[in-house]
């Protein structure tokens, strides 16, 4: 059996390699046989494609998608420095 | 004199699929600040298709923007011609050069570019051993190097360095401690602090937090957009 460390090594390589990703900053972290993975994208579409590019590195696990979409906000005050 | 007020935003990782978005919160810019520095990674995979966003994104705005690239923006070894492009916008762009705005009669001095890794002192790579290693950290010296002389000949009033990578390690709390050697490198902060700036300004580190300072006592800000949550920082010098 695959040591879990090796398969979340080569997911989060996947992500950062990956022309549909190139996400570099997506923790993942296997236990048993599931899969999760946290971090922040830009957009709902980069998000999606994250579970799709970690699916096909990890068959076969259970894909957790716990990774936020930024919400670009209106900008507010200022800092006097 | 009168304060400046510095916009500032990283990590924009623009493409098609995010057109027209960042527009519309650029909106009302010139009543909140009086320029805006983009700290690199302004595209996805750094190809030419995706810095025609960002120039649209950006151009024309009522206030000047300077940008560096980051290294999102080198992925497809085209960052001469993405920088091409978005100087035609009307963007200036720094190479580990300078450039100095007259704004209402206050000279602001920006100095900067993607900058580079290596770690942070004490912990860090070092000029030594295999070539590779040696290309490495050789890198980010000839770049602290230029920055240093951009910043020792810049005529300003105020002086802002503008970097992709952290000079510091303040603002990467909250990233894995493992990975602070590819978030930045101390000799960018060395650079500034030898010859003087107000503020530093980078993005790169999105799991990072917003405020630290060099050991020279220049503030730092981590103005990657996932660390702030909004379309950009403020900050008056």
């Amino acid at each position: 059996m695959e040591a879990p460390q090796y398969i979340a090594a080569r997911v989060q390589r996947a992500l950062a390699e990956d022309d549909r990703t190139t996400e570099l900053g997506i923790r993942v972290d296997v236990r048993g046989d599931q899969l999760y993975l946290r971090g922040q994208v830009n957009c709902a579409e980069r998000c999606r494609l994250i579970t799709e590019v970690a699916r096909e590195a990890a068959p076969g696990l259970v894909i957790h998608n716990e990774i936020d979409v930024v919400d670009v906000r209106e900008p507010v005050g200022e800092e006097k420095l | 004199m009168r304060e400046l007020r510095i916009a500032a935003v990283g990590d924009v990782h623009l493409d098609e699929s995010l057109r027209g978005s960042y527009r519309e919160r650029l909106r009302d810019i010139q009543d909140r600040a009086d320029v805006l520095l983009l700290a690199g990674d302004l595209t996805r995979h750094g190809t030419l298709e995706e810095a025609k966003v960002v120039a649209d994104e950006f151009r024309d705005l009522p206030v000047p923007v300077v940008a560096v690239l980051g290294n999102h923006d080198h992925h497809s070894d085209r960052p001469a011609e993405i920088a091409a492009l978005l100087r035609d916008a009307g963007i200036q762009v720094l190479h580990d050069d300078a450039t100095v705005l007259d704004i209402d009669g206050v000279r602001l001095g920006v100095v900067g570019g993607k900058g580079f890794g290596g770690g942070y002192a004490g912990k860090c790579a070092s000029d030594f051993g295999e070539r590779e290693i040696k290309a490495f950290i050789g890198h980010t010296k000839r770049i602290a190097d230029r920055w240093r002389v951009a910043l020792k000949e810049l005529q300003a009033d105020r002086r802002v360095v503008l970097s992709h990578y952290s000079p510091v390690k303040d603002t990467l709390h909250g990233e894995p401690l493992e990975i602070y050697p590819f978030l930045g490198s101390y000799l960018l902060a060395e650079a500034a602090d030898a010859e003087g700036a107000d503020l530093i300004v980078h993005g790169h580190a999105h799991a990072g937090t917003e405020k630290g300072m060099t050991p020279g006592g220049i503030r730092v800000r981590n103005v990657a957009l996932p660390v702030l949550g909004r379309a950009y920082g403020v900050y008056c010098l």
